[in-house]
């Protein structure tokens, strides 16, 4: 069947009602689906915090043994000025308080200048590690001076002292009775740790 | 939308609105040519309103016949020139399909050819349609619409005659499996209804006995059921007079009983059984009606407008339904949300309550936790020359003629120093960073001509020292046995004051 000019025209109305349904119908689906979409946004992201806080909730114990354990250590190198900003002036002191202490013959020292070695995200700041290397040469009339002067430094404090590495040597020199003379060559390369708490309380 | 149906006898015509099963009479016409003019005036008012024409006349023609099974073009061609060749004017002619029929050497169509012995009396009346520009749906004949009202009687198969005391006649339908195959309307008087039960009677009974002179009953069998419509509140004097018979069972119900099977509720006064089949004239229009295409060619583009509209209704129904579902499921998973969300908060809130109790201290527990275990890993990673340096003291007390002249200490990775010795049977270290020891010195009290001497010692020296953990990464002695390096010798020669020198390295892993 052919449809007049006339019958045409008569269709128009209709089609574009149909089409005024279709479209507002187009826009319903589309507007439910960004409705669901954000919904189930919202749900993930609910899930997220809602299984972060039971996770939490659920290690509280363990986190509480966490605290009181770590918090002690936390507390000492406080206390030790390993946590802080690095004091170069209490170094330079506990250096030549050892020298003399120990009477060591002689003994020549450089801290390198400071590099940070580690940063490590936490809430709410980070936490970074710094490392100063110093380079220490010293005369011995035994390797147990060596030692000792590691182990004064150690017990100094004001940062954590990693040993690199350290040599001894013979220096060849013959002993004389008038004077003290060195019979060994040390020297050690120690990197001075400091940590420094973006987040902790001022 | 209200439907105009033109209730058509052969006396007189009455208009009726039907609209939500209510019958409403509009208007009432006589035959001749002041009832067209009546009508036509009354179209004016009308104009685009949907019509429909219901005859109920006498002259109404019923043919069987048999075609070709045919499909499409091809069965309208034939059924069109059997129209053609059983009525002079086909203008309102139908023909019925019956099903089909398996004959000797194919299969053929039965048809029902149906018409008008006199389509003349119509013509003025569809011609006024035509002209108000009326949207004709069809022009029936009660006969065409039996079907429907057996089958709202419960009659949907098998034979059955429908019996109606129209404004018409007794009208008489012969129904099988839903399809009308013969029908005939008898003219009534006034009767009383005692009367026109056995007027009814009679006339059922000689119906069937034509039918089976026309071979469409069977000979002997089972009694036709004849569904008796009675006039409203007659059914009992009716029941009394039809009773069942060996050729007809008779079933009366009420007109009121068929009105609600019908779904008819309100019908005008004075309105006999006619009112059933002109509600459904309007409700349930039969597929099969008289009128040509031309002449329904408005209601036709009403019936587009409507299925576009519809089409988009639907469209818009299909989406708001999936919509509707989305959004549902967005609630559902909003509620879902808001629910963890506050699981969420209550748990974040059990945590701040009980963290308030833990000891105070200076910064956030994460911090806390992220800087004791990396200071820990960091001093795991680190060791002190003390232990080193007094393993080595102490095997070398047990090495006398063993004099150092330098030591080494140094944390780094095991690589580093050079690879183990292949004779030491040693495993590879756990961590990646190691204690190197290196140990240089010279063997004194032994002759330096003693090579075997010198070497055995120096062994014996490396191998002690690869004990309490420590590993043998190279031993270099004071000559050279192996197969790459070269052997010299001065035998007879002057002994040299010089000791022999060797080197040790050791490792140790840091855990």
């Amino acid at each position: 069947m052919t449809l007049t000019q006339e019958e045409l025209r008569k269709l128009i109305v209709p089609l574009l009602a149909a089409m005024l349904f279709i479209g507002a119908g187009v826009f319903l689906v589309s507007s439910a689906r960004e409705t669901r979409a954000r919904a189930q946004a919202e749900l993930l992201a609910a899930q997220g915090e809602h299984r972060q806080n039971a996770d939490r909730l659920a290690r509280i114990a363990e986190e509480e043994r966490e605290v009181t354990e770590k918090l002690d250590v936390y507390k000492q190198l406080k206390r030790l000025n390993i946590l802080g900003e690095e004091r170069r002036l209490e170094w330079a002191d506990a250096v030549a308080r050892i020298r003399n202490q120990r009477e060591l013959l002689d003994l020549t020292y450089r801290v390198d200048r400071q590099k940070l070695v580690k940063s490590l995200p936490g809430k709410p700041g980070t936490i970074d590690f710094f490392a100063s290397t110093m380079h220490v040469q010293l005369d011995l009339l035994h390797e147990g001076d060596l030692l000792r002067f590691l182990g004064d430094l150690r017990d100094s404090g004001n940062a954590y002292y990693a040993v690199k590495s350290c040599s001894m040597r013979r220096t060849g020199q013959a002993a004389t009775g008038a004077t003290i003379t060195p019979r060994l060559r040390g020297s050690c390369e120690i990197d001075l740790i400091t940590v420094v708490d973006r987040g902790a309380k001022r | 939308m209200a439907r105009y149906l033109l209730y058509f006898t052969a006396e007189e015509h009455y208009l009726y609105a039907s609209s939500g099963g209510r019958l409403k009479l509009e208007a009432q016409f006589p035959g001749d040519d002041a009832g067209v003019a009546q009508f036509r005036e009354y179209l004016r008012r009308r104009k685009g309103a949907l019509f429909g024409v219901l005859a109920d006349l006498t002259g109404e023609d019923f043919q069987e016949e048999q075609i070709p099974l045919l499909r499409g073009t091809d069965r309208e061609a034939v059924v069109q020139r059997r129209l053609t060749q059983r009525y002079r004017d086909t203008r309102l002619a139908a023909a019925l399909s019956l099903g089909q029929v398996a004959a000797a050497q194919r299969k053929n169509e039965r048809l029902l050819l149906a018409s008008f012995t006199n389509t003349q009396q119509f013509v003025p009346w569809l011609d006024a349609l035509e002209e108000a520009g009326a949207r004709l749906a069809g022009v029936y004949s009660v006969p065409l619409l039996a079907p429907a009202l057996a089958a709202s009687l419960g009659v949907h198969r098998g034979r059955a005659l429908v019996v109606s005391v129209n404004r018409a006649g007794l009208r008489q339908s012969f129904v099988e499996d839903g399809r009308l195959r013969f029908a005939r309307l008898e003219r009534t008087g006034e009767m009383a209804p005692q009367a026109l039960a056995l007027f009814i009677r009679s006339e059922t009974l000689r119906l069937v006995q034509y039918l089976v002179t026309l071979r469409a009953l069977p000979r002997e069998g089972a009694s036709l059921p004849v569904m008796v419509i009675a006039p409203r509140g007659e059914r009992a004097v009716f029941e009394q007079a039809l009773t069942p018979d060996a050729r007809a069972a008779f079933r009366v119900v009420d007109a009121a009983e068929a009105s609600a099977a019908a779904k008819l509720r309100k019908a005008p006064e004075g309105t006999a059984a006619e009112a059933l089949y002109l509600h459904l004239a309007a409700r349930k229009p039969p597929k099969n009606q008289f009128a040509s295409s031309g002449e329904r060619r408005r209601y036709f583009i009403w019936q587009l407008q409507r299925a576009v509209v519809a089409a988009g209704a639907l469209g818009f129904a299909a989406c708001a339904l999936y919509a509707g579902t989305r959004a549902y499921e967005a609630h559902e998973l909003r509620v879902r949300a808001a629910e963890l969300a506050l699981e969420g908060r209550n748990a974040a809130q059990r945590y701040q309550r009980i963290t308030a109790s833990f000891p105070v201290t200076e910064t956030t527990t994460e911090n806390l936790r992220v800087a004791v275990l990396e200071f820990r890993r960091l001093a795991e990673a680190s060791a002190q020359p003390d232990p080193g340096l007094i393993h080595v003291s102490r095997v070398l007390e047990r090495f006398p003629q063993m004099e150092l002249d330098a030591v080494q200490w140094s944390v780094g990775r095991p690589g580093e120093r050079g690879q183990f010795e292949a004779r030491t049977p040693v495993a590879a270290p756990r961590s990646d960073q190691a204690v190197h020891i290196e140990l240089s010195g010279r063997v004194n009290a032994t002759q330096r001509g003693d090579y075997r001497g010198i070497t055995a010692q120096v062994q014996a020296l490396a191998s002690a020292l690869a004990s309490n953990g420590y590993q043998l990464l190279r031993t270099q002695l004071p000559f050279d046995v192996t197969s790459e390096g070269t052997l010299t010798g001065d035998i007879g020669g002057r002994d040299s004051s010089e000791a022999p020198r060797f080197t040790i390295i050791l490792a140790r892993s840091l855990p």
